[in-house]
């Protein structure tokens, strides 16, 4: 299951592992931006064959003004809940402990918690999508995966047009199990990685309000918006951008628990507008695996 | 004729020893099995408690270095080596050559691990020996 403490691979980055049938993992995460912290739990579970789903609710612990939009693989860096479908639609295994795979997720996403913004009140909760694909050759030395995907947002109803930030996020990871930690089963499993990420955060989006409506909004403490746009829609200034980040992270599975963490630095980051600049990304995790496949 | 209460006792006693003899099973017994893709510690812990929870498997040693799982079953199991091999394929891993101790016995050139449907080229029977026999042989 990949990504936030998967047991099998990257922290932030993405990657093909899916569960088999039957099997079934709980994770909780810890991550932290700059400032804003996140908690996300998450169930994952083999259907079938190649074919996992995933169960996400991150939310905030605490908030920044930061561009948010997807920064790790498989759970969303707004506060939502997340429902990911995972189909492994290629795996070949050429070698003793050696496989290459490829893998395709699509989900679906409904905002939980308002999102503070430094520029007016909460954009309106709405549903989101997520597609994404990975390709990877693992190892008993080396593992590398490259990934993509796409994190969209929506609207529940005609007529509401606020919309968080669509973004786009890839990554590349390589991992490294040193000859130290080579051990064999049932000995403590120890992996090293190198993730970069790059990420593009659009920018996001408030509807306009009739006259003589709030519409939601706390338009009493917002300053002065900025004009809206042909369609009447507000397009804020102050969010999305993009950015690079690299770092390192690890993994060490004993027999079915798996530790997680890792730090990302940015190579590079431009915030839209006036939002501070991101210099760290971290992550924490544990997962425990119920791996007793089916009868 | 005449009736003979020892002679009926005599035919009870054999037809209890018939009935109280067990017949030889045939069966797995031991299988040693490639498996490609394992790189990984929960790959093998995964591997291993799906395969653990086989009906008739008594243990299972995975050594990840030499991609080998080591399985020894039960007496009287109705293991099949087709549904190793299809748990392995459905935690997304390759099974590949095997050495494997069976009961089984000769059905003209194939040795059959009966009960299981499931036949092997194992060498040439031996006229001699008595069926059902074990036998341990390479599957490829």
């Amino acid at each position: 299951m990949p990504a936030w403490g998967d047991g099998e691979g990257p922290a932030f980055g993405y990657s093909t592992a899916i569960l088999g049938p039957g099997n079934a993992s709980i994770e909780t995460t810890f991550m932290w931006r700059s400032g804003v912290t996140m908690f996300g739990p998450q169930l994952s579970y083999g259907l079938m064959e190649n074919l996992q789903i995933s169960v996400s609710a991150s939310f905030h612990l605490d908030h920044g003004d930061l561009p948010t939009g997807r920064f790790t693989a498989m759970m969303p860096g707004d506060p939502q809940v997340e429902v990911i479908l995972g189909w492994r639609f290629f795996h070949k295994s050429p070698a003793i402990g050696t496989r290459n795979e490829a893998t395709l997720y699509g989900g679906v996403s409904a905002l939980t918690q308002d999102v503070p913004r430094a520029d007016g009140p909460p954009l309106r909760r709405q549903p989101g999508y997520y597609v994404a694909a990975a390709a990877g050759h693992v190892s008993r030395r080396y593992d590398v995966w490259v990934g993509a995907g796409y994190q969209g947002y929506g609207t529940w109803s005609r007529g509401v047009d606020d919309r968080q930030s669509n973004s786009v996020l890839t990554s590349l990871v390589v991992g490294w199990r040193p000859p130290f930690f080579d051990h064999d089963y049932p000995k403590p499993d120890v992996r090293f990685f190198w993730e970069t990420t790059g990420g593009v955060i659009g920018q996001a989006q408030r509807g306009v309000a009739p006259p003589g409506s709030t519409g939601g909004h706390d338009e009493g403490t917002a300053p002065p918006p900025p004009p809206p746009n042909s369609s009447g829609i507000v397009v804020l200034p102050n969010s999305g951008g993009t950015g690079v980040f690299s770092g390192p992270t690890f993994l060490c599975t004993y027999r079915s628990v798996a530790f997680q963490g890792g730090v990302l630095f940015a190579l590079w980051n431009q915030p839209n507008g006036v939002q501070p600049s991101e210099k760290v990304r971290a992550v924490a995790g544990v997962t425990y695996y119920f791996l007793r496949g089916r009868r | 004729m005449s009736f003979s209460w020892i002679n009926m006792l005599r035919g009870i006693a054999l037809a209890g020893l018939l009935l109280a003899v067990e017949p030889v099973r045939a069966e797995y017994l031991r299988i040693q099995l490639r498996v490609y893709g394992l790189d990984c510690g929960l790959c093998a812990r995964g591997v291993s408690a799906n395969i653990q929870r086989m009906a008739g498997v008594k243990s299972v040693d995975v050594n990840l270095k030499q991609g080998l799982l080591e399985i020894v079953l039960l007496p009287g199991n109705t293991f099949k080596m087709s549904d190793l091999r299809k748990r392995i394929r459905e935690n997304g891993f390759r099974s590949m050559e095997a050495t494997v101790t069976a009961v089984g016995e000769y059905k003209g050139s194939k040795f059959e691990v009966l009960g299981t449907g499931e036949s092997y080229n194992a060498g040439s029977p031996d006229s001699k020996a008595p069926a059902p026999v074990e036998l341990t042989f390479d599957v490829r």
